[in-house]
């Protein structure tokens, strides 16, 4: 009999979990993590980054050739910053507002295959950036800061057209589901 | 003794914050999740709303809509927010891109935090990336 009560009891605790269920990426209900950068981190940063970048003059007329540069990720923790870029690029491209160039290897041999009739556009600007972070802690709430930092250059002449910092804090004693 | 009176009101102060806010996290909590609002510019200039959550309206004011072109042709907006309460809100906003004949073209992806000081005027502010968008629809969440 004991048995059986302590299989009910463990039953019981089992079944007081929360079951995985599919999400709106781009709803409230996600995880809110105080020690790394959540996916909607990186949607916030760059649709606010994409907002700022379309204002500059560089952008104002026309699909401008855009090679995407190298971004650091200097944070503790571990992601692709694609994830980052992506919500500049995706939009951009869809509206036609940049001509994106595909990386160094792609546009060199397709030039190379096409000898001087190549028709692979020359990048005018790169984009190029840097993630950081910074965490502090008062008792037991503790503070995450990460900061996004995009600089447009503009490469025939080599000099920043564009450049912006965002940052997104975090702070609470654990980790949250919303905003 | 009078060193001491502007550290009571000081005390009495923080304590009021607390209680609001208390106050404010009950009714939260009795209430059914925070729906979204909706401010659409018009053609003809201004703007109309569709207040879904009664409680953001009592708090927070749109008070304009601008709406202008940028150099290439495309469709600015700014909003003018005020937090009319007397505790600091934190409003999430996220825009929506119409054409001329309502169809949606532009559509952000996630939800913009926006701190709300009491009394403090925030503009909000979206550039289409799209030509054809020429009506924006700010959608509003109070959390």
């Amino acid at each position: 009999m004991n048995k059986l009560s302590l299989l009910a009891c463990a039953v019981f605790i089992v079944g007081c979990g929360t079951p995985a269920t599919y999400k709106d990426p781009q709803g409230r209900e996600l995880v809110v993590s105080l020690d790394k950068v959540n996916i909607q981190d990186f949607a916030t940063a760059g649709s606010q980054m994409l907002q700022s970048m379309i204002s500059s003059p560089s952008f104002s007329k026309g699909a401008p050739v855009l090679q995407l540069g190298s971004i650091t990720n200097d944070t503790a923790d571990n992601f692709d910053t694609a994830l980052l870029l992506s919500k500049l690029t995706v939009p951009l491209v869809n509206a036609n507002r940049v001509t994106l160039l595909d990386n160094d290897a792609t546009a060199n041999a397709a030039r190379a295959t096409s000898g001087s009739n190549a028709n692979v556009p020359r990048a005018e600007y790169v984009l190029k950036g840097k993630i950081l972070e910074d965490r502090s802690n008062a008792g037991s709430t503790r503070q995450s800061s990460f900061v996004f930092q995009l600089t447009l250059v503009e490469v025939k002449r080599g000099v920043a057209v564009w450049t912006e910092e965002k940052i997104v804090t975090k702070q609470g004693t654990k980790n949250a589901v919303g905003f | 003794m009078k060193k001491f009176l502007p550290l009571l009101a000081l005390g009495l102060l923080a304590g009021c914050t607390t209680i609001l806010e208390t106050g404010d996290k009950l009714e939260r909590g009795m209430t059914p999740p925070d729906a979204v609002n909706y401010a659409t510019t018009k053609p003809e200039g201004g703007f109309s709303t569709q207040l879904s959550d009664n409680r953001i309206g009592n708090k927070i004011e749109l008070l304009a809509a601008r709406k202008s072109k940028t150099d290439g042709g495309y469709t600015r907006v700014q909003f003018d927010l005020r937090n009319g309460a007397y505790l600091r809100q934190t409003i999430n906003v996220s825009f929506e891109w119409l054409a001329a004949d309502g169809t949606v073209t532009e559509s952000q992806p996630n939800w913009i935090v926006t701190p709300l000081e009491p009394g403090a005027l925030t503009t909000v502010t979206a550039t289409a990336l799209k030509a054809q968008s020429a009506e924006c629809r700010l959608r509003l969440i109070s959390r």
